[in-house]
């Protein structure tokens, strides 16, 4: 017999490696924030046009304006107005918005919510949906099933998600008048506000009428906002599940009799996630920029609609506010998949430098 | 004596169907193991020797443009009388396989326990991952595995390639297959370890009573291994006989070229055969059978 074999290299604290990946994922967060936060300050100190002018209107006396000037720090230097600004920043205060004379963290608490339910439940349809149809495409690759797959995909991705939008409200909600045409839920329900998504509230107010109505409101621009991301998820899961095909280890499975099935769903489709799943949390993250138009389209009354009136109101700190909400939700979005990615890829969970 | 015969193959024609036409590449293999040999089965790159085994495996006719012909008989079965589900009922079950490259062979996001796991569903459904897992420890032991319950707890890229193929043989034998099949085992590794790995493999088909398929390039490999070898070229075997024969009386060109080539392959290359040579395919030449 030959001698036994002991050697052995591994890592038994796979939880401090993902926490100590977090932690260095979330200072990087931090900096790029700091850096988009000066970004976007310095672009909306630049662009013409008086804040508080505009702010105040046309009749405004300039007594009137110029002490608006003066409270709002207008006639400091560019650089004593962002250290104001991050002061106010770190109390979570983004000023008052020009615009709604509300402070503009109300105003995102308010069409945020709205936002991130249309971008979530988006995100859902595109992994629920996208990855089990690569996975069937790889399966039956070059028979029917791909070939449908592989031609719902190419038309899904050959336009962005504003013109399906256009197209699913004329045909479902005009033409076939199968789904409202605008708002998050019917207008004769009243809900109670707890976490602002509406799916959820109305569970927690144990009202099945109002999810099921809430749900109708937002499965059409949900799936129009999805249906580029839901086809770009399944070629390009179809194409790793082809590589991982290829792969010994399928031959393997093969051998020991495992089924098509099982192959499919498991063995080849759990390595195959890992290379799809960072390109897929940039599509989710792009979901949020898309999220723009659907939401102009389908009166949806989020971040992005809001987003697009304070841009057109030139109300600066609500553009800010705005921009870097988004931005920090962006971030938070890419962390998660990080994170998501270390869970899947042992590589990553087991190695004490993270690559 | 076909009953103790636990595989036949009589006639074995393979050809890939594509665009451009029809290519064989298996013109008439004749082939059997009785229960509890080890027959190898040697010819040097693209002489057909992995898609023979796949096709004892039943894994290579289910494939796209692959007509297969003549008979292969597991235990007395046509193979090509089963269904696909008769077919994958056997492998993982009766016959078992282990591959070039072990590492590679493992799935990557699996750990080695749960690999197991799986593999014994196949036996027995029911089988809990503790109780698979305690057998699983129990069968790398007889590999020489010590701290087998560490491995069953890592991934394949984790361990080193010798350990991967303990663990690779051990998945094998597991389920008690009657006849394993092993195309080039471990000529992904480096010398000693194959030889080791090798060494470990014959050892425990021996205890387990399997029959064994062993496919090689290396005729100095199987010397110590085979009980009797084919010998292939292109598509035909061209020599068959015991061990013994095929060492000390070579008759055919091929072969003798193949045995040529030896002293140079210790490093497990593939065989430099001079060149091409119209003997090369002269008909073959049966040894006939010794009784032991
Ligand atoms: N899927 C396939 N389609 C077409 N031809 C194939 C296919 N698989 C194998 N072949 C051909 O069949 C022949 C035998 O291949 P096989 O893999 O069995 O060779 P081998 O003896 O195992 O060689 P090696 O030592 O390189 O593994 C080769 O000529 C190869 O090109
Ligand atoms: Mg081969």
């Amino acid at each position: 017999m030959p001698p036994p074999e002991t050697a052995f290299t591994g890592n038994d604290r796979p939880v401090v490696t993902i926490l100590s990946r977090l932690l260095r994922r979330l200072v990087s967060t931090l900096l790029v924030l700091f850096g988009v936060s000066l970004l976007i300050f310095l672009i909306a100190r630049v662009i013409p046009g008086d804040p508080a002018r505009i702010a105040l209107g046309p009749r405004a006396s300039e007594e009137q304006v110029e002490a608006m000037r003066e409270t709002l720090h207008l006639n400091e230097p560019i650089i004593v107005q962002y250290a104001f600004f991050l002061g106010d920043l770190l109390r979570a205060d983004l000023g008052i918005s020009l615009y709604s004379n509300r402070p503009v963290m109300t105003d995102i608490a308010e069409y945020l919510p709205a936002t991130l339910e249309l971008v979530f439940l988006a995100g859902f349809l595109m992994v629920s949906l996208g990855l089990p149809l690569g996975a069937l495409s790889a399966r039956y690759r070059d028979r029917w099933p791909d070939d449908l797959i592989r031609l719902l995909t190419l038309l899904s991705v050959s336009a962005p998600s504003f013109v399906w939008a256009v197209g699913m409200v004329l045909a479902f909600s005009f033409a076939i008048p199968l789904f409202p045409i605008a708002g998050r839920i019917s207008e004769t329900i009243d809900i109670q506000v707890v976490t602002g998504f509406l799916l959820v509230d109305t569970i927690v107010a144990g009202r099945p009428d109002a999810f099921v109505s809430a749900l109708h409101h937002v499965i059409l621009p949900a799936f129009a906002l999805s249906l580029s991301g839901i086809g770009q998820a399944a070629r390009l899961t179809r194409t790793n599940m082809i590589a991982t095909y290829e792969q010994p280890h399928v031959e393997m499975a093969r051998a020991y009799g495992f089924s098509e099935r099982d192959i499919s769903r498991r063995y080849a489709f759990k390595p195959s996630l890992i290379p799809s799943l960072t390109v897929i949390g940039l599509d989710f993250a792009a979901l949020l920029g898309n999220a723009f138009l659907v939401e102009v389209i389908f009166a949806w009354p989020g971040i992005s609609r809001y987003g697009v009136g304070v841009i057109l109101q030139k109300d600066l700190n609500a553009i800010v506010g705005t921009v870097l909400i988004i931005s920090a939700t962006f971030l938070i979005a890419n962390i998660v998949v990080d994170l998501l990615v270390s869970v899947i890829n042992p590589r990553i969970r087991l190695s004490e430098h993270g690559k | 004596m076909p009953a103790d015969r636990i595989l036949e193959v009589c006639d074995l024609r393979l050809a890939f169907r594509n665009w451009a036409g029809t290519t064989e590449v298996l013109h008439g293999i004749d082939l059997a193991i009785a229960k509890g040999e080890r027959v190898a089965l040697v010819g040097e790159s693209g002489s057909g020797k992995s898609v023979t085994s796949r096709i004892v495996l039943g894994t290579m006719q289910d494939v796209p443009g692959v007509q297969v012909a003549g008979k292969v008989r597991f235990d007395g079965t046509d193979l090509a009388e089963m269904t696909f589900k008769e077919r994958r009922r056997l492998r993982g079950r009766e016959i078992s396989m282990i591959f070039q490259d072990p590492t590679m062979a493992l799935n990557p996001v699996f750990r080695i326990g749960a690999l197991f796991h799986e593999v014994q569903k196949r036996r027995d459904p029911t089988i809990r991952r503790d109780a698979a897992c305690a057998r699983a420890a129990e069968i790398l032991r007889e590999v020489a595995i010590e701290d087998a319950e560490r491995v069953l707890d890592s991934y394949a890229f984790q361990l080193s390639g010798g350990m991967n193929q303990r663990v690779m043989i051990g998945m094998a034998l597991i389920n008690r297959p009657r006849l394993l099949l092993a195309d080039e085992p471990g000529t992904a590794l480096d010398v000693t370890v194959q030889s080791q790995t090798l060494e470990l493999m014959r050892h425990m088909v021996a205890q387990y009573g399997t029959s064994l398929l062993f496919v090689s390039h290396n005729l100095g490999t199987v010397r110590e291994f085979a009980d009797r070898i084919y010998v292939m070229y292109r598509g035909n075997i061209v020599e068959r006989g015991p061990t013994a024969a095929i060492f000390n009386n070579p008759r055919h060109p091929y072969t003798r070229a193949l045995l040529a080539a030896i002293p140079r392959l210790t490093g497990g290359g593939i065989p430099e055969i001079a060149e091409r040579s119209e003997a090369f395919l002269e008909p073959m030449f049966i040894h006939p059978e010794v009784t032991e």
